[in-house]
């Protein structure tokens, strides 16, 4: 029997180590940890079932269209078009683009392939093809994984230390200046190096699905990345060897905890399907810390920081838009809108920790969730309609989420943010695949209890003295005002010392270490205020929601929130907002307008299906577009806004078409949608429509004049001399500010180079 | 501590790279109340001892000594904690804070890493004054041109209230004004007690402004000395001009 289990553990560990050697390779010659590689797998093993199960092909043809065209096509697809352009973008810029490629994938994958229909995939050879070696039974399909991973390092390594290509591809990374000086082409080894990472990804996609049983599952496959990055973890993500190594241990361990683990525990299931990602902790652990490495470049993001007394007014203004925005809608919609805001507070921790610290979180819903399990068995008072949550229950749920993430965040702190992203997505797997799946009531610490009771928990809302979140309207504007005190609680915190010292750290880890920060403990004490604070947003979710099941910490949805966050710009907290309401209310809201437009109109039902698949992939290709953009919505937006603080009387004129808007919504003269539509419409395009009424008081002076064609120097003789203009020279002279004034400039003005010397910074 | 104590010394400090001996047992030492130099052709081993010294390099042989304590196995951290403060050849400037915030951040750090009680605003300001930085103190450091953008790196570690200031190539990418006033500065807070330490290739800066200077070539100390013993060592020449030119 020992024998069977080492060969089951052996191709096990082959074909993570297929998965793992694409991901290092890609890793090593682009510098982009590629979290869609999984699902990448992913869409390669569906697409081989289409090709071979539903359409008949000959396996050997489905194999060679599936490795010889859709894995390097996916590859350089993915690299032309998204990744080349990541160069100069910080880190966490980069793996949002990845997971929006994963989660563009996976909503790829549930429209084409509905996740209610099950699929096997059979061996190749089938599962009774196999040859007996001192009886010992090993498929075909085993020795194909065995020789595969076997040729793949053999391969890989050759590639690596004899040919000039892979010489090239080492370099990639660390100096592309000095590979293009050499006349090598940086970008088409990227290439290369995505289209073999690719190809890698979907042959363990096709080789896996057989072995762990047949069943062709999106979310599986999707997080093999996990398990591939495990692997990887041997080698530090840069040695082949070693990778293959950690692969088979992986494998191996897997295998053997299924066998020879007593049969009395149950939840041995679900704790392998949780072993890698508890492997990757513990190799987390003994890593040796990172050297120090001077790294401050300049990357393209850029965030204002507003002062707390601006982030204060604009709190009142959300909560006024949000009681006046009640009166607009019916109560049915209540619901959603609290739920957006919930999503809203959530969002807020990636604020804090991504945009102001720069380290990631890439399961902020599975904080939410142990806050909320947290509260629901401590804080549940009362009886039938009559229950509510308790204030204590709240606070120990909270307390809960930011020990939770001391927990999480201590093995990698040490480590580069990539690790902690890593390590809080191997969490969400944890919490889905252990702590959620304990329904059945087991004996903890004494006391007989189920974690998660049936699957299904009541989380009742929270009462604390009159204030009472059983009623919706109550509910929907405590949401609103927590989210804006926290919201200027953050804005706050980034504006004093601790927050400057959170900007050090993210800019340059050594120059803040040369002068005395101890950058474990500040990196612990910002991840665990995230927590609390993505813990205090997911026990608002579970009580907007009331009924809670697993589905609802899917890792999915922290990976959208992230996302959204990302997209609406991580640096501010309207950032949060937008990627809250976003990934909490819009979703539900475009499916459920176009699932009832499907139900009204039968005859175009699946138009509307398709618009609103449709709409699930766009947001994805929404989060890509953040290479373009990284910086965020936000920040083109409020640029815009900047840029018409020379004329504030478009600004008024706009406050007063929406009070009129506002007035005919309200009336019942246009709908909520129109309404919301138009104001939205109106603010995104103030800064044009103000210039093109205003642009005398919006342009610098050059601007202007290369309007009219008056030429620089005659400006002031030709045409008068504009207000602003002595500032303009000054700055360009580069002599010392006068007191700052409101000078209108545009934003590419502002950063001329200035003629005392070029800058230091590197771009 | 008067004016001539130690306070940084290397002993026998050797690191290599593969088969390559970057540093070879060099013993160089740093006193309160000068500035030191710290010179030789590219590729001497000069920011690898920098490097050493700071702690982001662990030499594989020899010992550091800082203020009377062995420092060898110290992380950077502790080591800047215990007064050391240093600027980098490749600017490490905080890009998303102003100027005034880079400065104002490194009290921010001392205070919460430390015991030490500073008045944070107050030193800032000080700070800002004494390096002639007040005019640019509003403006966003990634605008700075280099020149100046050293010397907020240096304001930035006076900020620690340091006992030894270590400096990597300080002067490059200033001009000839912007070297002059910053060898003004060194030469004041020399004369308040603060060691200074600097790598450098602007030998007439180094000249003019060290008391002792340090010779590596080849990973190897080949001289010590005051500027005008360092002009006329043999082996000095040697080393910068070469031997293969035969005359």
């Amino acid at each position: 029997m020992f024998l069977t289990f080492t060969v089951l553990g052996l191709v096990l560990g082959a074909v993570y180590a297929i998965a793992a050697s694409g991901l290092v390779l890609t890793y090593n010659t682009s510098g982009i940890f590629n979290f869609a590689h999984g699902a990448q797998a992913m869409i390669g093993a569906f697409t081989f079932y289409q090709l071979q199960v539903v359409w008949g092909v000959p396996t050997l043809l489905a194999v060679a269209i599936v490795l010889g065209i859709l894995g390097p096509l996916m590859g350089y697809l993915l690299h032309r078009f998204i990744m080349g352009g990541l160069r100069d973008t910080a880190e966490v810029t980069k793996i949002v683009v990845t997971v929006a490629i994963l989660l563009g994938f996976v909503s790829l994958s549930h429209w084409v392939w509905s996740p209610q229909d099950a699929r096997m995939v059979r061996m190749f050879f089938g599962a009774d093809s196999y040859v007996s070696i001192g009886g010992v039974v090993i498929r075909y399909h085993e020795i194909i994984c065995l020789v595969a991973a076997a040729g793949i390092a053999i391969g890989l390594r050759l590639l690596f230390t004899k040919s000039r290509m892979g010489v090239v591809m080492r370099g990639a990374v660390d100096d592309p200046d000095l590979l293009r000086l050499n006349g090598h082409d940086p970008e088409r080894v990227a290439a290369i190096a995505w289209a073999m990472g690719s190809t890698l990804a979907v042959l363990a996609g096709i080789l896996i699905t057989p072995v762990g049983g047949g069943a062709l599952e999106a979310n599986a496959l999707t997080l093999l990345v996990i398990d591939a990055f495990a692997a990887a973890l041997f080698g530090r993500l840069r040695s082949i060897p070693r990778t293959f190594v950690g692969a088979v241990v992986l494998g191996m361990a897997s295998t053997y905890l299924v066998a020879y683990a007593p049969s009395n525990w149950t939840w041995v299931t679900n704790l392998r399907d949780a072993l890698p990602m508890i492997l990757l902790f513990v190799v987390l652990l003994v890593l040796p810390q990172d050297r120090l490495r001077g790294a401050a470049v300049r990357t393209r993001e850029r965030y204002e920081v507003p002062t707390v007394r601006r982030a204060a007014m604009w709190g009142v203004v959300l909560v006024v838009a949000t009681v006046a925005f009640r009166q607009l809608i019916d109560d049915s919609s209540v619901g959603t809108l609290i739920l957006g805001l919930t999503f809203a507070i959530s969002a807020l921790s990636l604020t804090l920790l991504t945009g102001y610290a720069g380290e990631l979180n890439l399961a902020p819903i599975s904080f939410g969730a142990i806050a909320t399990l947290v509260a629901f068995h401590t804080g549940i008072t009362g009886q039938g309609l009559d229950a509510r949550m308790s204030l204590t229950g709240l606070v120990l749920g909270v307390l809960a989420a930011a020990i939770t993430g001391a927990l999480v965040a201590l093995p990698a702190l040490r480590l580069r943010g990539l690790y902690l992203a890593l390590a809080t997505l191997a969490f969400g797997g944890i919490v889905s695949s252990m702590v959620l799946r304990e329904t059945q009531p087991r004996s903890w610490f004494g006391h007989e209890f189920a974690l998660f009771p049936q699957g299904t928990i009541i989380v009742w809302p929270l009462k604390v003295g009159p204030l009472d979140l059983g009623d919706q309207d109550v509910f929907l504007y405590t949401a609103a005002t927590i989210f804006a005190v926290l919201g200027v609680g953050v804005i706050a915190l980034r504006n004093s010392g601790y927050g400057r010292r959170l900007a050090a750290m993210k800019d340059s880890p050594a120059a803040a270490v040369m002068l005395g920060q101890r950058l474990v403990r500040l990196k612990l004490s910002v991840f665990m205020i995230s927590t609390a604070i993505a813990g205090l947003g997911g026990i608002l979710m579970s009580m907007a929601l009331s009924s809670v099941t697993s589905d609802h910490f899917v890792y999915t949805l922290s990976l959208s929130l992230v996302m959204l966050t990302v997209v609406g710009g991580i640096g501010y907290v309207s950032g949060a907002l937008f990627g809250g309401l976003i990934a909490g209310a819009g979703f539900s809201l475009i499916v459920g307008t176009f699932n009832e437009l499907g139900s009204a109109h039968p005859e175009h039902a699946s138009t509307f299906s398709i618009i609103s698949h449709l709409i699930l992939v766009a947001v994805a290709l929404v989060g890509v577009g953040v290479a373009h953009n990284p910086s965020g919505n936000m920040s083109s937006i409020f640029a815009g806004h900047r840029f018409l603080a020379g004329a504030p009387e478009v600004r008024y004129a706009a406050i007063g078409v929406t009070v009129v808007l506002y007035g005919l919504a309200y009336a019942g003269v246009i709908g909520t949608w129109t309404f919301g539509i138009l104001v939205a419409v109106l603010w995104m395009a103030l800064p044009a429509l103000g210039l093109w009424l205003r642009a005398e008081r919006l342009l610098p002076p050059e601007a202007l004049a290369a309007r009219r064609g008056v030429p620089l120097e005659l400006v002031g003789v030709d045409v008068p001399y504009p207000d602003g203009f002595g500032g303009q020279l000054d700055r360009t002279l580069g002599l010392p500010a006068r007191a700052r004034r409101a000078t209108p400039t545009i934003p590419a003005q502002a950063q001329a180079p200035s003629e005392e010397g070029e800058s230091h910074v590197r771009v | 501590m008067s004016a001539s104590d130690i306070l940084l010394e290397t002993h026998e400090v050797v690191v290599r790279f593969g088969g390559n001996t970057a540093v070879d047992r060099v013993g160089i030492d740093v006193r309160t109340g000068t500035v030191t130099g710290l010179i030789g052709p590219n590729g001497a081993g000069k920011t690898t001892l920098f490097n050493c010294i700071t702690g982001m390099q662990r030499p594989d042989a020899g010992r550091i000594v800082f203020a009377g304590e062995d420092i060898t196995r110290l992380a950077p951290g502790s080591r800047a904690r215990m007064g050391m403060a240093r600027t980098f050849q490749r600017l490490e400037l905080f890009l998303s804070l102003s100027v005034r915030d880079n400065i104002r951040v490194a009290g921010d750090i001392v205070r919460a890493n430390t015991g030490r009680r500073i008045d944070v605003e107050a030193e800032t300001d000080r700070v800002l004054e004494l390096t002639g930085l007040t005019d640019i103190a509003h403006r966003d450091v990634s605008d700075v041109p280099t020149g100046r953008a050293r010397v907020v790196e240096v304001a930035r570690a006076l900020m620690t209230q340091p006992r030894l200031l270590l400096l990597d190539e300080p002067a490059s990418g200033q001009t000839e004004q912007e070297t002059e006033r910053f060898a003004e500065l060194l030469r004041g807070l020399a004369d308040d007690g603060l060691a200074v330490c600097l790598v450098e290739h602007d030998l007439p800066l180094v000249m003019g402004l060290c008391s002792r200077i340090h010779v590596l070539d080849h990973g190897a100390l080949i001289a010590s000395g005051t500027p005008a013993e360092i002009q006329e060592s043999p082996a000095v020449i040697e080393a910068y001009i070469g031997t293969e030119v035969v005359a």
